[in-house]
């Protein structure tokens, strides 16, 4: 019975949210299934940067960038260059525990499907912000990261327009050092994390649940300044085009941390009273 | 009511108005009167004042000779002293004390004259204690003291006593004198004591006579409270004590003192030098015991300490001689300048000698060492004998020379009678007994010849003194050497005690440190270890004891060095630790959200850890001498110090420098550590 009502209600959405745009495709081509469907996972592999450049006594520049790769059937594990992602912010330093960042995210996508005979790169915009606040929690630390996206993203096929979205993203994350009491310079440590990003817009009907992932992550801080870490991330998310049918992935990721600080040592110092 | 209040301040103030109009009418008619008194009244303001510039009064706190109480006196001021003149008073008596223990209450009372105590002076001490119960007498309250009091009375003329005085001290008992415990009356005139006198103690009296210039004088018979008629009788004839009676056990034995004497004398006062020059005078002339009991000479002494109390409170506030100048007469033999300068010489070599015979006869090593060395024990019997011999007959001597009798003694006399037996030989003969093997040896220095010690005067002593110094001066330079040897062996049975101590304690330390640190620092210790020792074993292979004395010593310090330096190898992995510390930077990490700590200056200490300190416990072989240890343990120390320091320090340029460096030399050079003999 709940069900019933359930689709009835995503029935009505689909209706209201018809949408001249030809992108929008899924209200026009598709039809729910009865029952969710789920796609066959796929794999992909993500080596990702992240530096955390400090600039000031409060300010520093988030530097992300990522190098996503995707399996195709001709690449089957490690995949072709699916998306190379630029994350830029400036951040501020509330305390030790809170910051906030604001900035933008160019991405390039490339097309994966090789029997596509569009476009092969289109780039994708982003303004996005957020509000990480840290817990410590016995040995351990836990995170909230909030981030907010506005994207402007466009499909691979030739004149197609961009269509805009906001993403609501929500990820808990908890960073437990195993061969330590705390987290600091050589030590391993597990993280486990869950992240939902939802999704809003115009164009967006049915498929609010854009992404879940779910990661197991393993690092090492070679130094306070340094860190690298790998680990797997499963995914499911709705598909733009069908919210009836989720995608599946499941992600290998490498990621490198590192958090130089150029400025001169008096202006460093002292760097641990930021309420001074 | 009010109306009422009103009328009465309206008469009140009528009336005060009144007052001051009849004020005002009586003072016009008395202004002439006033006039005169005012002239009589500033003529004599004017009167005191030029009195005043004469005499002036102090009354309050005064300080003599540790009296310290309340005066009242009147003094002239010249040139800035203070001369006192006219009445004086100082008296001290304070209640409360009394009543809760003790009081020590005085009453000086005289007048002075320019100075000079003058006139009638009466002094009394009391030393008391109440029984807390008071009584009231008339209008008085009155308390009963116990206790002793002092008094004495009498005339002062310019300074000195003239009449009689009495001085007196009497036991109190509830205020009433219970025992008279001194008491003296003496005559004097113009300071010199004249006609009869008496000195009385509890237990003796004393009492004589003196002619007109202070010299005793006829019969001086002391007698003793218990006893029936005099104890003791001096005969003087003008000062000169011709013999002495005494009763001995009812039996009266008389001692002739100054018999025939020599034309020459001198009149000195009856004190203790005279006692003591009459009793040497009475051994030299063999006059058979007793001679001289100390009773008169006591009740003298006691008299005298109390003169000497009044008179060191005269003495402080003006000009004064207050004395029992008793004088008598004794016979002279003056020593001439060149005695007089012999004399010294004798004191000053004497001094020496004693000295040197004291110290070995005192040696508890030489009295060990003469039980079973032969040369020691007669090295021992020959200064033993000078002691014996020369120097305590010359001692005798000198003590007369510092009583300052000797100018009352015949030398001559006095010298035979110092060396009884004859003097001695020139030749001492020591007889040595070893393992109760008895034998003779003769000790005489070369020189013997030049000594001729047959005659009796100062100069025969000088020989005498002379002989025993240079014999001395011959037997301490054999007997130094013997004594010197022991004393290394002794001192190296010392030493070696103490380096086995320090051996062991260097072993313990090494083996239950040999757990921590590094491989490399417990290679060195355990080098540490058989360095020790090895010098150990070569100290041991030496024989001679001079060279084993030295070595000891140095080996001593050495292992002292080692120690240290162990202590700092052993510290090595606490100072890492530190240093680790030290070189940190608490960091914030944006990624983790917490702080961190960073190492800083990274090649500052990877050269400290991966070059220096393996190249210092490298340094550690077989060949390293103590000064290396010491300087090895100095460099330690300080590299560890220049590391705590580099912390604070801008070191980019050092730290730049030290990259790729491995060399301990260069390291130590960059660091500022290079040692003087490096940087040559």
């Amino acid at each position: 019975m709940k069900g019933c009502y359930k689709n009835l209600l995503v029935i009505i959405v689909l209706f209201f949210a018809y949408s001249p745009i030809t992108h929008a495709q899924g209200i026009d081509g598709e039809v729910l299934p009865s029952k969710s469907k789920f796609k066959d996972p796929k794999t992909k592999i993500w080596f990702n940067t992240y530096g955390n450049i400090r600039i000031s006594k409060r300010l520093f520049w988030d530097a992300q960038t990522h190098f996503r790769f995707e399996e195709t059937e001709n690449t089957p594990f490690i995949g072709q260059v699916a998306q190379i992602y630029n994350r830029h912010a400036i951040g501020y330093i509330h305390s030790k525990k809170t910051n906030f960042s604001l900035g933008g995210v160019v991405r390039i996508n490339f097309n994966t499907d090789e029997s596509s005979t569009d476009r092969n790169v289109v780039p994708e915009w982003r303004i996005w912000h957020q509000y990480q606040f840290a817990q410590p929690l016995y040995s351990a630390m836990i995170y909230h990261r909030i981030r907010i996206e506005h994207r402007w993203t466009q499909g691979f096929e030739e004149n197609s327009s961009y269509i805009f979205r906001n993403r609501w993203r929500y990820m808990f994350r908890a960073k437990v050092p195993l061969n330590n009491h705390k987290l600091e310079s050589k030590t391993l440590y597990i993280s486990p994390e869950a992240e939902l990003i939802m999704q809003s817009g115009k164009q967006v009907v049915g498929s609010v649940m854009e992404d879940l992932r779910l990661t197991g992550t393993v690092g090492y801080i070679l130094t306070p300044r340094l860190t690298v870490a790998g680990g797997v991330i499963y995914s499911q998310g709705q598909t733009f085009d069908n919210p009836g049918i989720f995608k599946q992935n499941w992600t290998m990721r490498f990621h490198v941390y590192f958090s130089p600080d150029f400025r001169k040592v008096k202006n460093k110092l002292p760097a641990i009273h930021l309420n001074d | 009511m009010t109306q009422l209040k009103h009328l009465n301040s309206k008469t009140a103030r009528i009336s005060n108005e009144l007052t001051i109009i009849l004020k005002g009418v009586t003072q016009i008619k008395n202004i002439r009167f006033v006039g005169i008194i005012t002239i009589i009244l500033f003529l004599c303001l004017l009167a005191t004042s030029v009195k005043a510039q004469e005499n002036q009064r102090y009354q309050g706190q005064l300080n003599v000779s540790g009296y310290i109480g309340v005066a009242d006196y009147t003094y002239l001021l010249a040139n800035g002293d203070t001369i006192l003149n006219g009445p004086f008073r100082l008296r001290k008596a304070n209640l409360d004390a009394l009543l809760q223990e003790e009081d020590y209450s005085f009453d000086f009372s005289g007048s002075f004259k320019n100075n000079f105590p003058t006139g009638t002076w009466k002094f009394q001490f009391g030393t008391f204690q109440s029984n807390n119960e008071s009584q009231v007498v008339d209008y008085q309250y009155r308390v009963a003291i116990s206790g002793i009091q002092e008094k004495a009375t009498g005339n002062m003329l310019n300074g000195k006593p003239d009449g009689t005085w009495l001085y007196s001290v009497h036991k109190i008992e509830d205020s009433e004198i219970t025992k008279t415990l001194f008491k003296s009356d003496i005559t004097f005139n113009n300071g010199v004591p004249q006609r009869n006198f008496k000195i009385e103690n509890d237990s003796l009296t004393l009492a004589g006579r003196f002619l007109r210039n202070g010299l005793a004088h006829d019969e001086w018979s002391l007698f003793e409270t218990t006893g029936l008629g005099a104890a003791e009788n001096w005969f003087f004839n003008d000062g000169v004590l011709q013999s002495i009676q005494n009763d001995v056990n009812g039996n009266i034995i008389t001692n002739i003192v100054y018999k025939n004497i020599p034309r020459q004398t001198k009149t000195i006062n009856l004190d203790t030098r005279y006692i003591k020059a009459i009793t040497a005078w009475q051994s030299l002339e063999n006059i058979a015991n007793p001679v001289v009991t100390s009773k008169m000479q006591n009740l003298l002494a006691e008299n005298a300490t109390y003169y000497k109390k009044i008179d060191g409170i005269l003495s402080e506030l003006g000009e004064s001689a207050f004395l029992p100048e008793f004088k008598v007469k004794v016979p002279l033999f003056p020593l001439t300048a060149m005695e007089q300068q012999k004399l010294d010489s004798i004191q000053s070599q004497f001094n020496a000698t004693k000295e040197i015979s004291s110290s070995f006869l005192e040696n508890t090593q030489l009295n060990i060492l003469k039980l079973s060395d032969a040369e020691a024990a007669y090295l021992y019997g020959v200064v033993a004998k000078i002691n014996q011999d020369f120097l305590n007959p010359i001692g005798q001597f000198l003590a007369y020379k510092n009583e300052n009798i000797l100018e009352f003694l015949p030398k001559e006399k006095l010298i035979k009678n110092l060396w009884v037996k004859g003097k001695p030989k020139t030749q001492i003969n020591v007889q040595v007994v070893i393992d109760s093997v008895t034998s003779n040896q003769n000790f005489e220095l070369n020189e013997a010849a030049d000594f001729d010690f047959s005659s009796n005067t100062i100069h025969t002593v000088q020989q005498l003194i002379e002989y025993a110094s240079l014999s001395l001066a011959e037997v301490k330079t054999s007997l130094g050497k013997k004594l010197v040897n022991e004393q290394r062996q002794q001192e190296l049975v010392k030493l070696e005690e103490g380096l086995i101590t320090k051996d062991k304690v260097l072993q313990q330390f090494i083996d239950s440190a040999n757990t921590v640190g590094t491989n490399k620092q417990q290679k060195a210790l355990l080098q540490l270890k058989k360095i020790a020792d090895t010098k150990l074993s070569y100290y041991s292979s030496i024989e001679n004891i001079k060279l084993k004395l030295d070595a000891a010593q140095k080996l001593s310090a050495c292992y002292e060095q080692f120690f240290d330096l162990a202590q700092s190898i052993v510290a090595l992995p606490k100072e890492w630790v530190r240093i680790q510390e030290t070189y940190q930077d608490r960091i914030w990490n944006p990624f983790m959200a917490t702080l961190m700590d960073e190492d800083v200056k990274k090649r500052i200490t990877g050269a400290y850890r991966k070059v220096l300190i393996p190249s210092y416990l490298d340094s550690i072989d077989t060949e390293l001498t103590c000064k290396e240890a010491s300087e090895l343990n100095h460099l330690m120390k300080s590299t560890h110090q220049r590391m705590l320091e580099l912390r604070e320090e801008n070191t980019s340029k050092l730290e730049r420098k030290l990259r790729k460096k491995t060399d301990p030399k260069v390291v130590l050079k960059l660091f500022g550590l290079a040692t003087e003999k490096e940087q040559k």
